[in-house]
């Protein structure tokens, strides 16, 4: 249905087998399902007039989450609450937390946890923490495509990376406490 | 024994198990983790996180009738051209 791109492929074969990506950093970027689903949409419409500009041998998906994200930006994030901006750079990674690995050190909890649980956790993190989180470790995109999508240096994407992997693992924990997997630690004195 | 220390080892484990290194770096690595058991434990540790973020995070798809829609949105607008 629709014309091909430079390289002569369709749109439909590129884009398509996306979709299930794009939701689920739609719906983590909006918090919201109705908007995500608008957000898709209007993306892959995006992505549909400009397929022509598609460079050949590029990712269809980094190229699309791209598109999907500078939307979120122009024309969503306005619209939504955002809680207050925390000052990234002030979240010191060595003072946070390694309380799970210290009680849990092979990670076993990870095997037990419920998906929504960790799906709230992320939904929790401060934004620009929570979207290199979900493009890296959750879609699996290389850090270069990151810095590309975000318009940022690779060495604040690996920054960002580490804190919001520490803060969601602080969070893990105390999941784990409350669910009484694991005893929380002595206070030491 | 020659190579990385546990210093060295540790400030790169993050783009070693993302698979960002390149081959000779996480040789480097890879050899420190098969020598250093608390370097090796941390190692698993981070690997089973990331493997619960993805397998957890990766759980929801794009509900049918919003690919529905999306098809006839994109139908349509190939109509107008």
């Amino acid at each position: 249905m629709a014309e091909p791109s430079a390289a002569g492929r369709p749109f439909d074969e590129e884009a398509l087998p996306h979709l299930d990506a794009l939701y689920r950093v739609a719906l983590r970027l909006t918090g919201d399902p109705s908007q995500a689903e608008d957000l898709v949409q209007d993306t892959m419409l995006k992505a549909y007039r400009s397929w022509q500009q598609y460079r050949p041998g590029t990712n269809a998906k980094g190229w699309l989450l791209t598109i999907l994200r500078n939307t979120f930006i122009n024309d969503y994030r306005r619209r939504k609450h955002e809680p207050i901006a925390m000052d990234l750079e002030a979240v010191e990674p060595h003072a946070l937390d390694r309380s799970l690995e210290e009680v849990d050190p092979e990670g076993s909890f990870f095997s037990q946890i419920v998906d929504a649980k960790v799906v709230e956790a992320i939904d929790a993190l401060p934004t620009e923490f929570r979207e290199v989180l979900v493009l890296s470790d959750v879609e699996g995109m290389r850090y270069a495509e990151i810095a590309e999508t975000l318009q940022i240096p690779v060495g604040t994407v690996k920054s960002r990376l580490f804190r919001a992997r520490r803060l969601l693992q602080a969070q893990l924990y105390a999941h784990a406490v409350e669910m009484g997997y694991i005893r929380p630690r002595e206070a030491t004195r | 024994m020659s190579g990385v220390n546990c210093k060295k080892a540790m400030a790169q484990l993050d783009e070693y198990l993302k698979q960002e290194l390149t081959p000779d770096l996480a040789a480097e690595v890879r050899r420190h983790l098969e020598h250093c058991r608390p370097c090796f434990s941390h190692a698993r540790f981070e690997q089973n996180f990331l493997a619960m973020m993805e397998t957890c995070g990766r759980r929801e798809t794009c509900p049918s009738q919003l690919r529905a829609k999306i098809l006839e949105a994109l139908r349509a607008e190939a109509r107008r051209r």
